[in-house]
This record gives C-alpha cells, sequence and structure tokens, in this order.
C-alpha cells in the first residue's frame, strides 16, 4: 500500500472539529495559580529601583518575582543577550537596562488572574528613561549610543561575499540598474496567543507545557536560565494554534519554569499558568525583519547578467533572536537563482530599540526575493526583453557556482518551475525566446479607473539549517506483536504546529514499514519520551523527520527480522554538511538541499483609490514528493494568503520603539473578502535526491517570490515600480496622482 | 458580588452563580470548563469565541453574561452526537480546512447557526458569515469549499428526515 502521496485525514482533525483538541490555554491543572508579567513601560530606560511591596500585599498574590530572583538571569536564542527579567539585583551586569517594551520587568503570581492583574498595577518602578535608538541607520552610525553596553557597537552582524570581478563587470555592463528597496516589519498574528502551564511532574522535574517549535531548545534554554540540569526541566507540546517562526523563541517558557520552580523552593507545590491577551502577544513577541536592500544588478543588451553589488542593512531590535541567521540567508538570496559571475555583498545587522525582529516564515528569503526580482523585471524592461526570456538566459544550473563559490546541491529545478508558471499564466516560447502574447495590461471599459496586469517572478529556499549549523533528527520507531506487527509507536519531537507534520510522520512511518495507517501510534513533542529533532522551521520538518523515520525503520525492520520482541529502534538522521561563510569571501557551502518556486500574479489597480485587488495567483512549487497534497495545497495556499497580507494589507507601526499597532483590528491581516480571486497551486514533484522519497522542504517557499511578482503586475498596470511597500492604499494612490 | 442566573448549555439546563461583568466566553471557558470555545483577540475582531445563542452565532467574549438568562447556548462541543460528527465537522475535517484548528471552532458554530437556520444560504451569505472569521493559517477557500460541502450534507439530511 502507498501511504505517501495520499491525501489522509489529518491525524488531529477529529480533535480539532469537536473542540476537544487542547491548546496550551485551555489546559486547567488543581490548585493551579495565575501569572501575569509587567512589560517595560519604555524602550531604552535604567531601571532604578522596584518596589513591590505594595502588590507582595495585595490579598491572593503568592509572590512578585524581578531580575533578582532569576539564577541566570540570561537567554537567546544564538546568543544570551536578553536578561530573563530586567532589572537591579540580576547576576548579569548591564540587566538593570530595559532596551525594548518586550522586556519584561516583573512577573506576579496570585491565586486569580484577576489579583494577579490588579497587582500588576501596584508595582512601582524607577525609570530613569533613555532616548530611543529606532533608526538602524542612526544605530550603526559612528559615535551613536551604544545600546548593548559590553559591546562596543550596536552592529552584531556582518557577512560579506566576493566573487569575481565586479567592478570591471559593472565597468564593461552595457545595462545596470540600481535601487534601493525598503521592506516592512511583520506580526505573526497566529490566532492562539501565548499561553502554557507549569508545574513539578511525578519525577521532580520543571515541566512546562507550552507551545513552541523546538521542544528540546525550549528545555536548553529554560535549564540555561535556572541553573538546573538538563534533565530536571520537561517541555511537553499539545495543541499548537500556529507558529510561522513567531514561537522559535521564548516567550512564556522560561518566566512559567521560573515561577514553578521558586514557589516550589519555598514549599508552595503549585502549578503556574500563564495566557497572554492579544496585545500582550503582539508587544510581547519578535516581528518579521525589516530591510533596507542597496542593490546593483548589471547585464549585456542579450540579456545575460554579468554582475550585481547587494548592501543588506537590517534592524534586529533590542536582541540577536535569529537575526544572524536570518541575515545569512538573505544575504545568499539576494543574488536569486541565477548564475552571476561577479558579486559583491555586504550584510550588516544592528541593534536597536525597536521590538525584536526574528524568524518569520521565508526567514530573510522574501525580502531577498523581492529585491533581486525587482531588479530582474526592471532590468528586462530596461533592455526591452520579456522578463522570463531574460530569466531563462541565466537561470542557474547544476553546472554553475552560486555566488558563495559552490554549486547548488543536485536537483536544481528552476527552470521547469518557472516554464511551467509561465506557460500557465500564458506566456508563449517562441523561436525568438518566450514571450508573453499581446500585453501585460488590460482594462475593462466598463471601469476605466481599474488597470490590470500580469506580473512574475521566481525564486528558491534552502531547506534546513545552514551555514555550519548542527543538523541532526532523531526517530525511534517500537513494534509489537509476535508473528507479526501489531502495534507500531512513533516517538517524535518534531512539533506539530498546524503545518501537518505530524500526519505527514504517520504517513511517512506506514509507508517505511509498510504497514496500515491505523497500526501506527505517535508519541509527540515531549522532552521525556522523544529525542531532539530540531525545530519545525527552515522548511526542515518534513525533510528531516522523513530521513530519520526512514532510518528508524529500517533499523527496526532488521530487528524484527532478527526475531526481537519488542522492536525498539533509534536513528538519528544527519544530512550532509554544510559550511559557514568565509569571513573575507563569503565561500561556503551554505545548505544541503533547496525547494524552487514561481508565481505569476494578475492584479488590479484603482487608481482613485489606490486599492490593489489580487485577481489571480499561479503558484508553481516543486516540493520533490507531496507526502500529502492536500496539506502542501494548505501551505500554499496559506502561504501565498499571509505573503499578500505582507505585499499589500498589513502595516506594523512602531513609532519612537512603541508598538501603535496592538490589536487585530489596528493590526489587519486578510479576512475572507481580502484573497486573492484564485489561487491556483500547481505542484511539481521532481525527486530531491537525498529527501525522504523524494520530497524536498515546501513550508515556505510559496512565500517568496509574491511581492515582486505583484510588484511587477502593478507596474505592469500603472508603469510604477514600488519599491518599498506595503502597497496599502494610501502609499498607492499618492504614487499614482504624483 | 455575584447573581444567579440560568442558562442551557449544550441540552442542559444549568444555573450558576456569575460574577455580573464576565462575559458569555469567560463563564462557557471558565465556569464549564468547555475550551472547545477560544479567546483569540481582546476586542471582538477575531471570530474564535463564536457560539450560537438561541439560533444565532454571536461572539461570546462580548456578550454579556446577564443577557444570557434563559438563553440556550451551543458551543462546539455540543453540536456532534455521540462519536457521530455534525456534516459542518466532518466537512470541515475533510476539506482541508483544518490546519493549526484554533479558528475553527469559531468557524463550526458561525456555519451552524447559518447553515442549521438556513440551509439554502447563498455564496454570499456564507462569505458574510465567514468574514466575521480569521485564519491565518489557510488562505479561507478550504473553509468555504467545507461550507459548500456541509451545506449539502445539511440539505440531504433535511430532506431525508421530512
Amino acid at each position: 500500500m502507498e501511504y505517501v502521496g495520499k491525501n489522509v485525514m489529518r491525524v488531529d482533525a477529529l480533535a480539532k472539529v469537536t473542540g476537544l483538541a487542547q491548546y496550551p490555554g485551555d489546559i486547567d491543572l488543581p490548585d493551579q495559580a495565575y501569572m501575569k508579567v509587567l512589560f517595560s513601560a519604555h524602550p531604552h530606560a535604567i531601571i532604578k529601583q522596584i518596589d513591590t511591596s505594595q502588590a507582595e500585599a495585595l490579598p491572593g498574590v503568592l509572590a512578585v518575582l524581578t531580575a533578582k530572583d532569576v539564577p541566570n538571569n540570561e537567554y537567546g536564542l544564538i546568543s544570551p543577550d536578553q536578561p530573563v527579567l530586567c532589572g537591579p539585583g540580576s547576576t548579569k551586569e548591564f540587566a538593570d537596562r530595559v532596551l525594548t517594551v518586550c522586556d519584561q520587568v516583573a512577573l506576579v503570581i496570585a491565586e486569580t488572574e484577576k489579583i494577579a492583574r490588579q497587582a500588576l498595577k501596584l508595582i512601582r518602578v524607577d525609570y530613569e528613561v533613555l532616548p530611543p535608538i529606532t533608526d538602524p541607520l542612526a544605530a550603526m552610525a559612528e559615535g551613536s549610543p551604544i545600546l548593548h553596553q559590553e559591546l562596543n557597537s550596536n552592529i552584531f552582524c556582518k557577512f560579506r561575499i566576493r566573487k569575481g570581478d565586479w567592478e570591471s563587470a559593472f565597468r564593461d555592463s552595457e545595462v545596470v540598474i540600481e535601487d534601493e528597496y525598503v521592506t516592512p516589519a511583520q506580526e505573526h498574528a497566529y490566532l492562539q496567543p501565548e499561553a502554557g502551564v507549569g508545574y513539578i511532574d511525578e519525577q521532580g522535574r520543571v515541566t512546562v507545557i507550552v507551545g513552541g517549535q523546538w521542544t528540546h531548545e525550549d528545555q536548553e534554554q529554560i535549564a540555561h536560565s535556572l541553573k538546573l540540569p538538563l534533565e530536571q526541566v520537561r517541555v511537553i507540546y499539545p495543541a499548537i494554534g500556529g507558529a510561522f517562526g513567531g514561537r522559535e523563541d521564548m516567550s512564556v517558557q522560561i518566566i512559567l519554569a521560573l515561577a514553578v520552580q521558586h514557589l516550589h523552593q519555598r514549599g508552595i507545590s503549585r502549578p503556574v499558568k500563564i495566557i497572554w491577551n492579544r496585545e500582550e502577544s503582539m508587544i510581547g513577541h519578535h516581528k518579521r525583519h525589516p530591510y533596507i536592500i542597496r542593490l546593483k544588478v548589471g547585464a549585456n543588451r542579450d540579456g545575460k547578467l554579468t554582475a550585481a553589488q547587494a548592501e543588506l542593512i537590517t534592524d534586529g531590535g533590542a536582541y540577536m533572536y535569529t537575526s544572524t541567521k536570518v541575515m545569512g540567508n538573505a544575504t545568499l538570496l539576494v543574488t536569486g537563482p541565477y548564475n552571476i559571475p561577479n558579486v559583491r555583498v555586504d550584510s550588516t545587522a544592528v541593534y536597536t530599540n525597536n521590538l525584536p525582529n526574528g524568524a518569520f516564515r521565508g526567514f530573510g528569503g522574501p525580502q531577498a526575493c523581492f529585491a533581486i526580482e525587482s531588479s530582474i523585471n526592471k532590468l528586462a524592461e530596461k533592455i526591452g526583453m520579456d522578463p522570463v526570456e531574460l530569466r531563462m538566459r541565466n537561470l542557474i544550473t547544476e553546472n554553475d557556482t552560486l555566488s558563495v563559490g559552490t554549486p547548488l546541491p543536485r536537483g536544481v529545478t528552476i527552470q521547469p518551475v518557472l516554464e511551467r508558471c509561465a506557460r500557465a499564466a500564458g506566456w508563449v516560447k517562441t523561436e525568438g525566446g518566450w514571450k508573453y502574447p499581446g500585453s501585460r495590461i488590460t482594462s475593462d471599459g466598463d471601469r476605466p479607473h481599474i488597470l490590470q496586469g500580469v506580473g512574475i517572478s521566481c525564486g528558491y529556499k534552502n531547506v534546513g539549517f545552514s551555514f555550519g549549523a548542527p543538523e541532526r533528527c532523531t526517530a525511534t520507531i517500537e513494534l509489537y506483536g509476535e508473528s507479526e506487527i501489531e502495534k507500531v509507536i512513533l516517538r517524535h519531537a518534531g512539533a506539530e504546529v498546524g503545518q501537518g507534520s505530524h500526519t505527514a510522520f504517520v504517513q511517512m512511518t506506514a509507508q517505511a514499514l509498510n504497514v496500515p495507517l491505523e497500526k501506527v501510534q505517535l508519541i509527540a513533542s515531549d522532552t521525556a519520551e522523544t529525542e531532539n529533532a530540531g525545530s519545525v522551521s527552515a522548511s526542515r520538518m518534513t525533510f528531516m523527520a522523513g530521513n530519520s523515520i526512514r532510518g528508524a525503520a529500517a533499523l527496526a525492520l532488521s530487528k524484527w527480522q532478527a526475531e526481537e520482541r519488542p522492536v525498539i529502534a533509534t536513528y538519528e538522521y544527519r544530512p550532509p554538511k554544510t559550511t559557514p561563510y568565509d569571513p573575507a569571501t563569503g565561500k561556503s557551502e551554505p545548505n544541503f538541499a533547496y525547494g524552487y518556486v514561481a508565481e505569476a500574479v494578475t492584479a488590479e489597480v484603482d487608481v482613485e483609490t489606490g486599492q490593489i485587488r489580487l485577481k489571480k495567483i499561479i503558484c508553481v512549487d516543486d516540493v520533490g514528493r507531496a507526502v500529502n497534497p492536500q496539506q502542501v495545497e494548505g501551505q500554499i495556499e496559506g502561504a501565498l494568503v499571509q505573503a499578500a497580507g505582507y505585499a499589500i494589507l498589513e502595516n506594523f507601526i512602531q513609532t519612537g520603539g512603541q508598538v501603535l499597532t496592538r490589536t487585530l483590528s489596528t493590526y489587519l491581516i486578510p479576512t475572507i473578502l481580502d484573497i486573492p480571486d484564485v489561487i491556483e497551486p500547481i505542484i511539481l514533484e521532481y525527486p530531491d535526491p537525498i529527501g525522504p522519497f523524494g520530497a524536498r522542504g515546501m513550508g515556505e517557499m510559496p512565500y517568496l517570490p509574491l511581492v515582486p511578482a505583484i510588484t511587477d503586475a502593478v507596474h505592469a498596470a500603472t508603469g510604477i515600480w514600488f519599491d518599498e511597500f506595503p502597497l496599502v492604499p494610501e502609499r498607492v494612490f499618492n504614487a499614482l496622482h504624483q | 458580588m455575584t447573581e444567579k442566573i440560568s442558562l442551557t448549555v449544550n441540552g442542559k439546563l444549568q444555573t450558576i452563580e456569575v460574577e455580573p461583568e464576565m462575559t458569555l466566553l469567560d463563564v462557557i471557558r471558565d465556569v464549564f470548563n468547555l475550551t472547545g470555545t477560544k479567546r483569540g483577540c481582546d476586542n471582538s475582531t477575531c471570530g474564535t469565541c463564536v457560539v450560537v445563542v438561541n439560533g444565532k452565532a454571536v461572539k461570546s467574549c462580548n456578550y454579556p453574561i446577564s443577557k444570557a438568562q434563559g438563553a440556550t447556548i451551543l458551543t462546539v462541543e455540543g453540536i456532534s452526537q455521540g462519536m457521530t460528527l455534525h456534516p459542518i465537522q466532518s466537512a470541515i475535517a475533510e476539506s482541508g480546512a483544518v490546519q493549526c484548528g484554533f479558528c475553527t471552532p469559531g468557524i463550526v458554530m458561525e456555519l451552524y447557526g447559518l447553515l442549521e437556520e438556513k440551509p439554502e444560504a447563498s455564496e454570499q451569505e456564507m462569505t458574510n458569515a465567514l468574514n466575521k472569521h480569521l485564519c491565518r493559517c489557510n488562505g479561507y477557500e478550504p473553509i468555504m469549499n467545507g461550507a459548500r460541502v456541509a451545506q449539502e450534507l445539511i440539505k440531504e439530511r433535511n430532506k431525508a428526515s421530512e
């Protein structure tokens, strides 16, 4: 029987449609106390003093915790540069400074949430307010005040790529395009606000039930801040209401563990629960990085690309989070899936007093893709060549080298992907090359104020951790029965955040063992029950888990054949090694696998209002193998609608380090009335040579090329290039009526 | 200061003590422990808290509990019969509309309020109803597809029981 490639119903579908699925905020434990967080009132200040006496005196308050109560007051995914709680008396120097309004200052634990909320208002914090630095360019400038006192610069990450002789290549280029692109922040807006419950489990472990993207990383972060041995900390994920990268860093994990541990040490062994409201969620977690990308691309009249030069600057916000990794990706992807012989890239990430920026679907890819694809479309216009034809003359192949001096892993399919997309959108291949028959701008006689255009773009997205980051994933398979396998247990920590990972795991297990789906039970996402799987990020989980499952299944079957009963087989998958950027040249082997994508957009522009309406998106994705085609389509459509929000609707506003868009009624995400009229996902299956069953990762890639495809369509309709978005009506109207 | 209130929840008449500032959502989640109904925002924007009150889909997060005196409330836990799913639940489960699932109960109850009252609802009426809900995962098309299937299933069921 084939289980991979089938539209199997999700393993969690019934629990979710009946309301029985429990999310972190739905779980209550007997005798639980409630916690609330006091966030910083200022984006930049020194906390001189915190007076918690009135709050502690409020009847029903069990404890008020501040910086002095954190055993090792620091955490961070890449660098432990953030205090768990900011204020005086910390184990960490300079932790008396707040650097952003998402800094947490105090925790109140009380009998009820209401009392905890009242107590927050009784905490007196004496701030010495400092001027916030919110402009990344100002923060980078010589002489800027330093935000992290232990450093001598606000710049915390620099990469460079040097390939060939770009200077003479630009001198000799017949056409050069040079522009500055500006991309906005974006809020994840997963529907389940951060929540969780902590307790001491039956083995005395500090245990947190919470939503996240990597159980074992959460466990490490908690252990680090609480100075506990790893095995004394347990992290369990229940159902999780969306993530998109926004749960990659800590929110309530460490503070829940801290609260439970603190009470326990005082002889109060009670569970502690926290639920953030929407405003706390929007202030309390990171956003997508805004970028400034200055990009210069050279070509000859025959369309052949000669050189590219890029300068990328991103606002990391107050703490590092995953900024260095995001920048690593953007630095690589900013030259697109093209063979460009001469490349210079300089990237800088800088601290400011804005909210931290971090992981969000695409992870630097959408920003980079917007810049390069916009420039490619502009080059095509300037040369007078069709944009598909221009791309076809430059698309990277397995024989070419990337900007970083090494070839892509085998299985490069950008050419058939773009070709399929172009044809689906109406392009034809003629003797003179690819052409769009007729005009890419149309108008409607009845509605003269509506202009309609067609745009195109393509891209590629890495699968898995990049640039030498340790990459592994472990699965355990248990087989029970005597003459035949009666029951299979898969133990896997891989998080289910909504993307369908657990269903894919079960399908791949059934396939690898050749047993019916019904025999496979999943024990998932509990550090006490499962081994490290790495994060659900970087489009990696199907790929990594699939290979770990295949390894464990092969091992389990050989043990079964050797008459072991029951069988327990654990397998750790390690993909081919990647290597970091060489500091001088950027030379590296950045990734072990990729997915390839192309999109065509038909967009309408209302010249009277500046409103953009997406009529149609064609999205062609080489996913290698669609383990569950329905879920793959769900990823494509979901990514496109989220990317459409990023392009034309979502407008996250911070002023002076304060968040102005704190609700879902001021930060607008697409509703059913905002979605494109037609989305046509086209799934291609060119197997990845090392992917499980041929699968590539695909959760992010549909996101990447949408913005430049939309701006290309808008340009086709109006003649205006937008180098900055979101294309909210005001921006479009002003550009049309300048 | 509490007050007494009686209401029927998922077919069972209940009399409870409530604080007057509580919303229907507070009571459903915190008093009855029916956590299928969700809280996703602070200002009745997201639709995850939708339940059916006296046959109509309402946002329970801005529904004062005093207004629920004597009302008949249905939550997502109350519409399946044992292991048999309501047609809306089975259609939504099969259409690909479930990803993270946090929006799902509210959407199921929205469609319940519309389609049980008006099985002949137009496409526009269904879209308008779903426009009260946010989903961040699936792009809405699978939800709409599920709604169309559910509508057909309900019509068939109604015809069969005539």
